[in-house]
């Protein structure tokens, strides 16, 4: 649902378009989020991905985004969380740099106590939104908190991840940038098929590319079936929003 | 399942490869490198990844003799020898090193069994294409009609659009492969290409991401396209998957994953085996 800067094809990107994509491609249910939580204000986008996904519950799951509590835009956050929880939501984003804000125990404190409390895993793109050193920080001060690290770029960063899927089991592995040749199976071998989740990154990368990859990797049919969808049912189905 | 609309890709969906469509991948390179850990970076593990998926051959150069004078091009002449059916590499020149790209091309016709053309990489060493360290180069293969891959990049002074033109039109003979095909500068790409015949564009970090690889097909260059993977970086079926996603013909498929490749290696005396 998300629009890309830059690369992409014209695409309808409202959810039928999105619907009609991943059943071209064969993918049951996704985790959604839009682009206005991006590129606007993480509010407005958390509204309009609401908005967005309303009819479709049962295949687009929504994300929302947070922002410091401080600034006071979340407003209360026991009402945030409500919220989320009543609009289906079950994983939040954070986009640190775009949003100027330091991704850390000292500012984000009463919302990260919160999201390990219910459990809702936070998806960060590496290093695309904030660096592997605040990630690091962060999983030091918060080590119970569930992240799915994203978008982690051509230039694979098995020697950045590694420490931390070794550190903290509640850290997940994201497929779509993970295109080194051999990384799924050298992961799997080493952390388990349970620590990897897939995602394509649509509509700026095809559905296809990592599922062909997930497909014909040499694991155990088990093992790309948790990948495929098991591993992310699984992490949603703990949250207690 | 992948895409519903294609017979290709259900064939690959399946099996993870596919007898009529062999893949070739143009633009490879071996063994470990600095910023990236590879699982797969030794040539046994390379030409396993390359049965695994249905990759025919591997056209590459070696990360040695890219970076690495005291080597340069010995593990790519072992490799290919040691795997013929599966390998043919280009012979990779190092800039800063004049004496030693002189050294090469001299004992160039000694591996003709190896190579198939040159390999040069001037952005990251920040020598552009037209300094006068490369040009013996570009006329070696000029004079015999060689392949030439080269890194290219938008925006690149070293090896972008710009330079891609120059080197293209001054030297006809050679078929230019422009690697990542000048990522991120699509329009160019795609104007360079349309007006200099002997420019190829060359896949490799594209099929990340949606839209380049059709814009290249919409613009009717679609038998001047071809497949790489920089492997050991990228696993073959990331993009393959890609191509058998992206909104375009089987046929286009098959000129992509082969049939353009399989061209252009017939020019410089290499037949691909469908067997």
């Amino acid at each position: 649902m998300n629009m890309p800067f830059a690369h992409h094809r014209p695409t309808d990107l409202s959810a039928k378009g999105l619907l009609k994509s991943m059943d071209r491609a064969g993918i049951r249910r996704a985790l959604t989020w839009h682009i206005s939580q991006r590129d606007i204000f993480p509010v407005t986008g958390n509204r309009l991905v609401d908005k967005a996904v309303r009819g479709h519950e049962k295949r687009l799951v929504p994300c929302w985004t947070i922002l410091p509590p401080d600034s006071g835009e979340l407003g209360d956050l026991d009402d945030f969380f409500r919220r989320a929880g009543r609009a289906g939501v079950r994983a939040f984003r954070a986009f640190p740099d775009i949003n100027r804000y330091l991704l850390r125990y000292d500012v984000m404190g009463e919302l990260l106590d919160r999201m390990v409390a219910a459990r809702v895993p936070l998806i960060l793109a590496v290093p695309g939104h904030t660096n592997w050193e605040s990630v690091y920080d962060l999983l030091a001060a918060v080590p119970d908190l569930v992240m799915i690290i994203t978008n982690m770029g051509a230039w694979g960063c098995d020697r950045q991840f590694r420490p931390l899927v070794r550190r903290y089991p509640n850290v997940y592995i994201e497929t779509s940038g993970y295109i080194t040749d051999g990384g799924i199976e050298a992961f799997v071998e080493t952390y388990g098929a349970e620590r990897m989740v897939f995602g394509s990154n649509y509509p700026e990368a095809y559905h296809g590319a990592t599922m062909l990859a997930i497909a014909h990797s040499t694991i155990r049919p088990d093992e790309k079936q948790a990948i495929a969808g098991g591993n992310l049912e699984r992490i949603l189905g703990e949250v207690r929003l | 399942m992948i895409n519903r609309t294609s017979k290709l890709a259900a064939e690959f969906w399946k099996h993870g490869k596919t007898r009529s469509c062999p893949v070739i991948d143009m633009h490879g390179h071996m063994g470990p490198f600095r910023g990236i850990y590879f699982p797969r970076a030794s040539t046994a593990d390379m030409v396993k990844t390359l049965d695994e998926c249905g990759v025919r051959m591997l056209v590459f150069c070696h990360h040695e003799a890219l970076f690495c004078p005291e080597i340069g091009n010995t593990t790519a002449i072992e490799a290919v020898r040691k795997y013929p059916k599966h390998l043919r590499a280009y012979l990779g020149l190092l800039p800063h090193h004049p004496e030693q790209i002189a050294r090469d091309l001299a004992t160039y016709d000694k591996y003709r069994d190896v190579y198939v053309g040159l390999k040069f990489l001037a952005g990251y060493f920040q020598i552009p294409w037209d300094a006068k360290v490369w040009e013996c180069a570009w006329q070696f293969a000029n004079e015999r009609k060689l392949i030439v891959l080269g890194h290219t990049w938008g925006g690149s002074q070293h090896d972008g659009p710009g330079q891609v033109r120059k080197a293209a039109e001054k030297y006809p003979d050679i078929k230019l492969l422009c690697g990542h095909s000048m990522f991120g500068a699509w329009d160019e790409a795609v104007a360079v290409a349309r007006d200099l015949p002997n420019v190829y564009l060359e896949l490799t970090a594209l099929l990340s991401y949606r839209g380049p690889l059709e814009k290249f097909v919409d613009a009717g260059l679609v038998d001047r396209i071809l497949f790489g993977t920089d492997l050991p970086w990228f696993d073959p079926h990331q993009g393959i998957g890609a191509v058998l996603s992206a909104d375009i013909t089987d046929e286009d498929r098959h000129k992509i994953l082969h049939r353009n490749a399989e061209k252009l290696l017939k020019g410089v005396g290499v037949r691909i085996s469908h067997q």
